[in-house]
This record gives C-alpha cells, sequence and structure tokens, in this order.
C-alpha cells in the first residue's frame, strides 16, 4: 500500500510541476513559450541518468549476491530509463525544430542521449532473448556495468567531438544565468520525475516479484 | 519569435502518452497477478 | 601471478596456432577488407578528393566491420567443438582466458589493420609513410578498445541463438567514444597537424581503453558460468 502513496504523491509532484511549468515559470524572452519544453526535457534526462544509476546498482549487487532482487531492480530500472531517454530525445527533438530549424542537430547532449538509448535499449533486446534467469542476470548484469562504466567517456567523447564541428551553440538550452524561478520550476519537475521513477521501479519490481513467485 | 504552443504540446503530450501507456502495462500485470496470486492461496 | 599469465598465453598460443594451420578467419577477414575498398569507392563515386576527406571515417568504418566479424568469432571454435564447458571449468581467475582472447584478436586485427593501410594506399593513391608511426599509435588504442568489448559481448553473445544480429546491436553502441576519439584523431595524424592536437583524443582512447579493461577483467568470470 506504501506503492499506491507514492504513486499519489507521483501524481501530485506532476500536476505541481506541470503548474510552475505553465504557470510559474516566466515566458522566456528569445525563444518564447517554447523554452518551456525544457521543464520536461531536463528533469526527463536527469530521471534518465537515476535510472541507469539503479540499473548499475542492481547489476553490482546480483554479481555480488546472486539474489533475484537486485537482477528485478536493475530490470525495472531499465525499462522507464530508457522511456525517460526517449522522452529527452523527442522532447529535444521537437524543441529544436522551431528553434534551430531542423528536427535533429548533432549537438551533444542529444547525441550522448541517443547513444545512451541505444546501449540501454540493447540491454533490454539482450534481457529479451535469454530464457535462464540466471543466465539472463549475469549477461544483463555485465552490459548494465560496462553501459554505465560508459556514459562518462560517452558524454566527453561526444562533447569534445562537437566542439570541433560547431564551436558555439547559439541557442542552447540552458538560459544563463539561471534565475530563480526557472530554476525552482527545473527542481519540482526534477523531483516529480524522480517520485515517478520510484512508483514504477516500486510497481514493477513487485510485478517481477510475483511472476517469479508464480514461476519457481 | 512566436510562441509555438503546437510544439510544446506536442512534446507534453508525448511524454504523457508514453508514460501513461507504460503505466498501463504495469497496471493491467499488477492486477492479472494479484488475481493469480489470490486464487493461489484460496 | 605468472600461472595467471601462462594461462593467458597457452589461450593465445592455442587460437594463433589453430588460425595458422586453418587461416580461416584470416583469409575472410582480408578479402572481407579488399571487397569493403570497393563498395566505399562505389558508395563515393569517383572523385578522388570525397574520398580522401572522408579518409579517417572511412579507415575506421573498415575496421569496425571487419572487427563485428572477428570478434564476433572469438569464441566460436569453443562453442563448435563443444569445449565451452571446457572453459566453464577451467581452474583458477578465469580473466587469464579473457586477456587470451583479446590479444589473440589485437594481434588478429593488427594483420587486418595493416592490409587494409596497404589497399587503401594502393586502390586510393595515398601514402601514409610519413604519418605511420603517430598512426599506428592511434590505431593500437582504437583497436584495443573495440577489442576489449568486442571479446566481452563475444563471450556474451556466444551461446545465443540471436548472436549474429545481438552481437552488433550490442558493441556499436557501447563503442561509440573509440570510434569518436580514433576518426578524431586520425584526422590530425593524417592532415599532418602536430600530434599534441591529437593528444586530448589519445588521453580519452586511452582512458577508456583502461575502463574497457577493468570491466572486462572483472566480469569475465561471471560471463563463463554456464
Amino acid at each position: 500500500m506504501g506503492v499506491r502513496a507514492l504513486g499519489w504523491l507521483a501524481v501530485l509532484a506532476l500536476i505541481a510541476g506541470l503548474g510552475t511549468a505553465f504557470g510559474y515559470a516566466p515566458r522566456e524572452a528569445v525563444q518564447g513559450n517554447v523554452q518551456r519544453i525544457m521543464y520536461l526535457h531536463v528533469p526527463a534526462v536527469l530521471t534518465a541518468y537515476l535510472a541507469f544509476g539503479f540499473v548499475f546498482l542492481g547489476s553490482v549487487g546480483y554479481l555480488l549476491t546472486r539474489r533475484p532482487g537486485w537482477d528485478r531492480l536493475a530490470m525495472a530500472a531499465a525499462e522507464p530509463g530508457v522511456i525517460f531517454t526517449g522522452i529527452t530525445i523527442a522532447s529535444g527533438s521537437i524543441w529544436g525544430k522551431p528553434t534551430w530549424g531542423t528536427w535533429w542537430t548533432w549537438d551533444a547532449r542529444l547525441t550522448s542521449t541517443a547513444v545512451l538509448f541505444l546501449v540501454y535499449v540493447g540491454y533490454l533486446l539482450l534481457r529479451g532473448m535469454i530464457d535462464e534467469p540466471d543466465r539472463r542476470a549475469r549477461a544483463a548484469a555485465v552490459v548494465g556495468i560496462l553501459g554505465a562504466a560508459n556514459i562518462p567517456i560517452v558524454h566527453f567523447s561526444v562533447k569534445w567531438w562537437r566542439a570541433l564541428h560547431q564551436p558555439a551553440t547559439l541557442l542552447g538550452p540552458e538560459p544563463s544565468p539561471i534565475a530563480a524561478p526557472i530554476f525552482l520550476t527545473l527542481l519540482v519537475n526534477w523531483i516529480a520525475f524522480t517520485l515517478l521513477l520510484l512508483y514504477l521501479l516500486a510497481k514493477r519490481t513487485e510485478i517481477a516479484r510475483l511472476e517469479d513467485m508464480h514461476a519457481g | 519569435m512566436p510562441d509555438n504552443w503546437s510544439y510544446v504540446f506536442a512534446a507534453y503530450g508525448v511524454a504523457a502518452v508514453v508514460l501513461l501507456a507504460y503505466w498501463r502495462r504495469l497496471a493491467a500485470r499488477a492486477k492479472n497477478l494479484a488475481a493469480r496470486t489470490a486464487r493461489r492461496s484460496a | 601471478m605468472s600461472a595467471y599469465l601462462r594461462r593467458a598465453w597457452i589461450v593465445v598460443w592455442k587460437d594463433v596456432l589453430s588460425e595458422r594451420r586453418s587461416k580461416e578467419s584470416l583469409n575472410a577477414l582480408l578479402f572481407f577488407s579488399l571487397l569493403l575498398l570497393f563498395v566505399f569507392q562505389f558508395a563515393l563515386g569517383p572523385e578522388r578528393a570525397r574520398v580522401e576527406a572522408a579518409l579517417p571515417g572511412l579507415l575506421w568504418l573498415g575496421f569496425i566491420l571487419a572487427g563485428l566479424l572477428a570478434f564476433g568469432r572469438t569464441f566460436l571454435a569453443e562453442r563448435e567443438n563443444d569445449c565451452w564447458e571446457g572453459l566453464v571449468l577451467t581452474p583458477g581467475d578465469k580473466s587469464a582466458i579473457y586477456l587470451g582472447k583479446l590479444a589473440g584478436n589485437v594481434l588478429l586485427m593488427a594483420v587486418v589493420e595493416a592490409v587494409l593501410l596497404v589497399l587503401f594506399a594502393v586502390f586510393f593513391g595515398l601514402d601514409f609513410t610519413g604519418a605511420l608511426p603517430a598512426l599506428s599509435l592511434v590505431l593500437a588504442l582504437g583497436t584495443l578498445g573495440l577489442a576489449a568489448v568486442g571479446t566481452l559481448f563475444g563471450a556474451i553473445t556466444a551461446q545465443l541463438r540471436a548472436r549474429e544480429l545481438l552481437f552488433p546491436v550490442l558493441l556499436l553502441p557501447a563503442v561509440v567514444p573509440v570510434l569518436l576519439a580514433s576518426v578524431s584523431a586520425t584526422q590530425v595524424v593524417l592532415s599532418a597537424q602536430p600530434l599534441g592536437d591529437a593528444a586530448p583524443w589519445l588521453k580519452l582512447l586511452a582512458a577508456a581503453d583502461l575502463v574497457y579493461l577493468v570491466v572486462g577483467v572483472l566480469t569475465f568470470e561471471f560471463v563463463l558460468e554456464g
């Protein structure tokens, strides 16, 4: 029943997030209201990173202890991780169309996030291909650990590669300096997404636990 | 620059649809499993 | 320690020996490299300038495509000859097997890359001799990264029915940083810029190689359990 409460808390926080994003945050001077997509885009990518942190945690936990609960955590985190990564990419792309004129730019964050998306979709595909629980958990854990260790490496390589080809991004996603209302709105939305992730994790691991119980 | 509200709603809309669809899938599976568990212990 | 290294060495030696006898991997890979050359030429068209401009990328495209084939086959011999249990039952630290297989893959790729360079030089009228020492460094660092992940993922996918699909799907996103850094560094080296310009890329490659090696050594035994 704690899960249900967490769910409601997440809904409330999301409503608060929407409220701040559309009601409280100011209209941006240069881009206009389309900049409000940032209140979706940035919390989404942060939540995706958190989810992949859980994947790493679950992967290491399983390899060290062999307790299925860790593998369930890794799996349960990968699914929303991929979803939030997808939302990051989609919202970034949709934001980019009116702002930069194209649906896709190889800008550093979009590209890194796209690579992350590919890594973890591969992770889920791998999980789908192995039936035996222990082998699946071990294989996924290794891929998950490498994927997580790769995140900073991908980030820097793409950033430097990007800097080579386009010295300055004229319209960056973050206005600088960050004014208080903008920061607060980002914070509220980030908290809301994190609560949503925790709720989805709790629900997904519970389902996995019950499925294992029925199967074994 | 014009406001491009359609893009804003598109972005939020995509996010809402995807998250809602995932949650509904989870909820359906959970209900299914709860019923199975109840039948098992009954 | 010496037992560990000896175990790794035995793996390399066995693979090199069986490859020298059958030559099946090497011959096919070399022929594949030749085919790639033609494919690149036809894809880019007759203008030499286009090929020269794309050269660093083409080189690494060639290397990664050959690598996909080579690394995917890392455990083929063990799998097809029912020797997988032999690997699983090896006493001691199984990461020695990983290092042995890795060394074998690096050797294989070294030959393929050298031949591909010669083919590029011949078919596209290019001269690599000036840049060769620096180029070798870039190739070494990049190939090590590709092979470190390729050997690990090769072991993971070895027993899967869908390995031909899943191996590239897993490997390519994972080695994006290696590709980016290697192509950029190759660009610097081939355009006669000072090697210092490539230094950040080389450092990134070295750091990435280290991370991949550590992960590979630490996690390989978990892959080989059954």
